[in-house]
């Protein structure tokens, strides 16, 4: 194998549940060695993707490939790709230790005891749970358990690994840990981590490349920033919850949405007409006061305060909800009265609009 | 609810409801203490002793009453029970590991199952020996005959055991296994047998029990070697004494040294999970 | 695609492995041998042998028989008063362990209870109640002894009471058990929420408890019923005899090697059994219930 062909690559998989499509011919595959983020909202067919790469369960058409070679009708055990549970899945009769020697001890690779002690060992070493080693999985915190599964699975030296939701069951807290964490340890392995969250913060930070999926469909791949600025449907810019997203019609060059009409330079192609203004990119003004771009009035609600930054909550005349990020390093936010009606407005330069005509 | 007056009303009677169902044994119990080898299967108690116990065992002097004859039939049947247990409990895990997975006519399958614990011993009993005697025109036996419908009485009990602890299993710890690269043979040996064995224990229980202590059945399929409901059966129809009365004492302190056995092992296999989650309330 | 199938056929072969032992077992020793009844109930009859040569003589015999359906009669009558009496007994027992008793200690120390003479062979269970029943029997000592009787009552061992009262204690417990499930399972807010719009106990009871019960009730019937029906031993031994049931007429005929006669009663104990558990499930859809 060498260094550009993909790790893995799915070939128009298709899984159907009765009548219900999971996967729609999936074409996906992720290069060696990268840190590969999949997001996708609850019943998009994110989770049935990775068993499907796991071998857990069989596409009912299309192929899979691993490091080249097809895969499709190998057995999960025969496979050799990691799998991190959102449970962890830990086996509870066993020892830490125990837990992450499993694979050397059942598996089909032959090596001797004092081999296994040692590449444990640096498991053990590497995911910071030294001491932890003879305590039962009932016995070490969710975060312990997270590294012991990470372990178990990463001592087997695989070249993928597939994280389905692995911080889901962790606090708030000890999330933004293990993303740190989970980077720094894939980055000492040469392993690409196939990570699969329906949260689109944490897509962002962790991948190197961030897919998302809709409706068992790869809608977009791309770096990160790429994604976050420039999503390539309407539907996209809804996933990553930082856009406020319009209804309209568009028309030779000019949106017609609840804020009046603007004229827009690029169209990208989507199954209906959307106009998308970045939450900081939407300003409140006063009324009478002159605004950049179009205008749409609205009354606030309330506001949020998140340390770096404060959301407004405005609702328009056809009770739309609109938000406004206000990030703090720009100095004080307005004040705004409950209840009082605001004009809203941005620069129309930084609107993405998204129309059916570009589709043809 | 007027739980005043409702509650102690019914608390008595659930008393007395109890006394219903232990009040036989009881007077069985006492009975068996009489006097022998004069003393008879009835009050007044002439004088208590344990001779009705030492006539099971054979510890007295010879008398007009024969001693009972489960010498044999002890042996046959708690090596039927056995066998019954083994091969009930092998099939019920087979057959519920294989349900959690679906398939067409599962439900056909369930009801085909299910049914051998509902259709009366009776019928069972006559069919098999129909089958053995009349088509097949073999002998029948209590480790042949009896045996097969012995299983067939058990097996969905052990099966349905076994899926109620199988509904309750966490698929992910196998897929985790096998994502380790360990076959599913393997990973049923080291993941999901542990972690099932108490249900097994309890299925292994229910079969024992159940064909230690089966007799329509048997009556009709075990042809002439007896078991031991047998042989108590085969004191009805004759003369009663109390020695039947300390053998029914004896076979129930057996049951329960049986239980208590299954307790012990039950406490063993769940001991560790206690131990540590006692140790993380310290810690 | 052939890989795939190939695949899922590897799996689904799997399944069927696990689960072919099984399901031959049913077939060949449960199913079969009900198919032989059937059978046989149509073979002919001679003093000595039976052949496959088919004929209605067999069933003839038995409806004709006064003695033979009388022993149809007395099955359904004994099913009847014992199912009635599991009901009328087990129900209160259940609502006390169920619904009434807080402490889900106390409630499962009830219970065990309630199983524990399980563990006591059938037969001796059965036999206890000579001791107890007979004319020097227990029960009539306490009533003379209290007075309420001069001369012992001899009706209580060996006549259809008795084979009445053995049955009803040893099978009452299946009709507790499923009940005080169903009750143990009402959520007792909704209780507390009539009783708080004025409900008296007794409306309560008719309008929630009782019809939240009711699965709980039809599973307990039919327990009860498939072992009653099928019952032979307690009549054999309870009754001197003086009681035959279908069950009982079947064993005699085997003993006396009459396969055809006593095939045909198996088939009317099969045909009675279906109608009856068919006739349960109607009330209530187990399915939706558990």
């Amino acid at each position: 194998m060498n260094q550009s062909e993909p790790v893995f690559r799915l070939e128009n998989v298709t899984r159907r549940y009765g009548d219900l499509t999971a996967l729609d011919s999936i074409n996906f595959e992720a290069p060696r060695n990268e840190y590969l983020s999949l997001l996708g909202p609850s019943g998009s067919g994110k989770t049935c993707l990775l068993r499907i790469i796991a071998g857990f369960e069989k596409p009912d058409e299309g192929k899979v490939y691993f490091q080249g070679k097809d895969i499709t009708s190998l057995p999960a055990h025969e496979r050799g790709i990691g799998f991190v549970f959102q449970n962890f899945a830990l086996f509870p009769h066993l020892s830490v230790f125990e837990n992450i020697a499993f694979g050397f001890r059942n598996g089909t690779m032959n090596v001797d005891a004092s081999e296994i002690d040692k590449r444990v060992g640096e498991a053990v070493e590497m995911v910071g749970l030294a001491g932890l080693e003879d305590r039962n999985p009932e016995q070490i915190s969710g975060g312990q358990k997270q590294r012991v599964a990470l372990a178990r699975t990463l001592v087997m030296q695989p070249k993928l690994v597939l994280l389905d939701e692995p911080l889901g069951a962790l606090d708030a807290n000890l999330r933004g840990r293990m993303q740190t964490e989970l980077r720094m340890i894939r980055e000492q392995l040469d392993v690409t981590f196939l990570h699969v969250t329906g949260s689109e913060t944490e897509a962002l930070a962790m991948g190197d490349t961030v897919s998302v999926l809709d409706s068992g469909k790869i809608i977009q791949t791309g770096a990160p920033d790429e994604i976050y600025n420039d999503p390539s449907s309407s539907d996209v810019a809804l996933f990553l919850n930082r856009f406020n997203l319009f209804e309209g019609k568009l028309e030779k060059g000019s949106f017609a949405g609840p804020f009046g009409e603007v004229a827009v330079k690029k169209v990208q192609p989507n199954d209906r007409d959307m106009y998308a203004i970045r939450y900081d990119r939407t300003k409140a003004y006063k009324k009478g006061q002159t605004v950049p771009g179009p205008a749409l009035p609205a009354k606030f609600l309330a506001s949020e305060y998140l340390g770096s930054s404060i959301i407004f909550l405005f609702e328009t005349v056809d009770r739309k909800q609109v938000e406004i990020d206000h990030h703090l390093s720009f100095g004080d936010p307005d004040e705004y009265k409950v209840g009082e009606e605001y004009v809203l407005s941005w620069d129309p330069a930084q609107a993405l609009v998204f129309g059916k005509e570009a589709t043809q | 609810m007027e739980s005043k007056v409702l509650k102690p009303v019914l608390a008595v009677y659930v008393a007395a409801f109890i006394l219903f169902l232990y009040g036989p044994f009881f007077v069985l119990a006492i009975l068996s203490f009489q006097q022998g080898p004069e003393g008879g299967p009835q009050f007044p108690i002439i004088e208590w002793s344990t001779y009705w116990y030492r006539h099971l065992f054979g510890f007295t002097p010879p008398s007009r009453i024969a001693p009972l004859p489960v010498g044999e039939a002890l042996v046959r049947s708690l090596t039927l029970a056995f066998m019954t247990m083994v091969t009930a409990t092998v099939l019920g895990v087979m057959a519920a590991q294989a349900f959690r997975r679906r398939f067409k006519g599962k439900g056909l399958v369930f009801y085909l199952i299910v049914l051998g614990m509902m259709v009366p011993g009776v019928l069972t009993g006559l069919g098999t020996s129909l089958l053995a005697n009349n088509v097949i025109g073999i002998e029948r036996h209590w480790w042949s005959t009896a045996f097969v419908a012995h299983v067939v009485y058990t097996f969905p009990f052990a099966f349905l055991v076994m899926l109620a602890i199988l509904n309750r299993f966490d698929n992910s710890v196998e897929e985790a296994s096998w994502a380790l690269g360990v076959s599913p043979v393997r990973t049923f040996r080291k993941v999901t047998f542990p972690l099932i064995f108490p249900g097994v224990l309890s299925a292994m229980l229910f079969a024992f029990t159940l064909s230690f202590d089966e007799f329509p059945r048997t009556l009709f399929a075990s042809g002439r070697d007896q078991t031991l409901p047998l042989a108590i059966y085969g004191t009805f129809s004759v003369e009663i004494h109390p020695n039947i009365f300390a053998f029914g004492v004896m076979t129930t302190l057996f049951s329960f040294a049986l239980l208590s056995v299954y307790g012990i092992l039950m406490a063993l296999s769940v001991r560790r999970a206690k131990k540590t989650a006692m140790q993380e309330d310290i810690v | 695609m052939t890989v795939d199938t190939i695949r899922n056929n590897r799996q689904k072969s799997f399944s069927q492995l696990l689960l072919a032992p099984g399901v031959f077992w049913m077939l060949l020793f449960l199913v079969a041998p009900i198919v032989m009844i059937i059978y046989v109930s149509f073979w002919t009859q001679t003093t000595f042998s039976i052949n496959s040569t088919l004929t209605l003589a067999s069933w003839k015999n038995f409806f004709s028989s006064e003695a033979y359906v009388g022993a149809l009669w007395t099955t359904l009558r004994l099913w009847l008063i014992v199912l009635s009496l599991t009901f009328i007994i087990g129900y209160p027992a259940a609502l006390f362990v169920g619904l009434l008793v807080k402490s889900k200690t106390l409630a499962t120390v009830l219970l065990v209870l309630c199983v524990i003479p399980f563990w006591t062979s059938f037969l001796i269970r059965v036999l206890a109640w000579r001791p107890m029943l007979g004319k020097e029997g227990a029960i009539n000592i306490i009533l003379q002894k209290l007075g309420l009787i001069n001369t012992p009552i001899e009706a209580l061992l060996f006549s259809e009471l008795s084979v009445v009262i053995g049955m009803t204690q040893i099978y009452v417990v299946f009709m507790v058990g499923p009940i005080a499930f169903m009750l143990g399972r009402i959520d007792r807010n909704i209780i507390e929420a009539a009783r708080d719009l004025g409900a008296g106990f007794g409306r309560i009871f008719w309008k929630i408890i009782f019809p939240l019960s009711l699965p709980g009730v039809v599973v307990g019937a039919i327990f009860v019923s498939v072992m009653v029906l099928g019952e032979f031993a307690t009549s054999g031994a309870l009754s001197g005899r003086k009681v035959n049931l279908l069950g009982n007429i079947i064993v005699t005929q085997v003993g006396s090697l009459k396969w055809a006669m006593a095939s045909v009663v198996g088939v009317i104990l099969t045909f009675l059994l279906a109608v009856v558990v068919a006739g349960f499930l109607r009330i209530v859809d187990l399915k939706s219930e558990l």
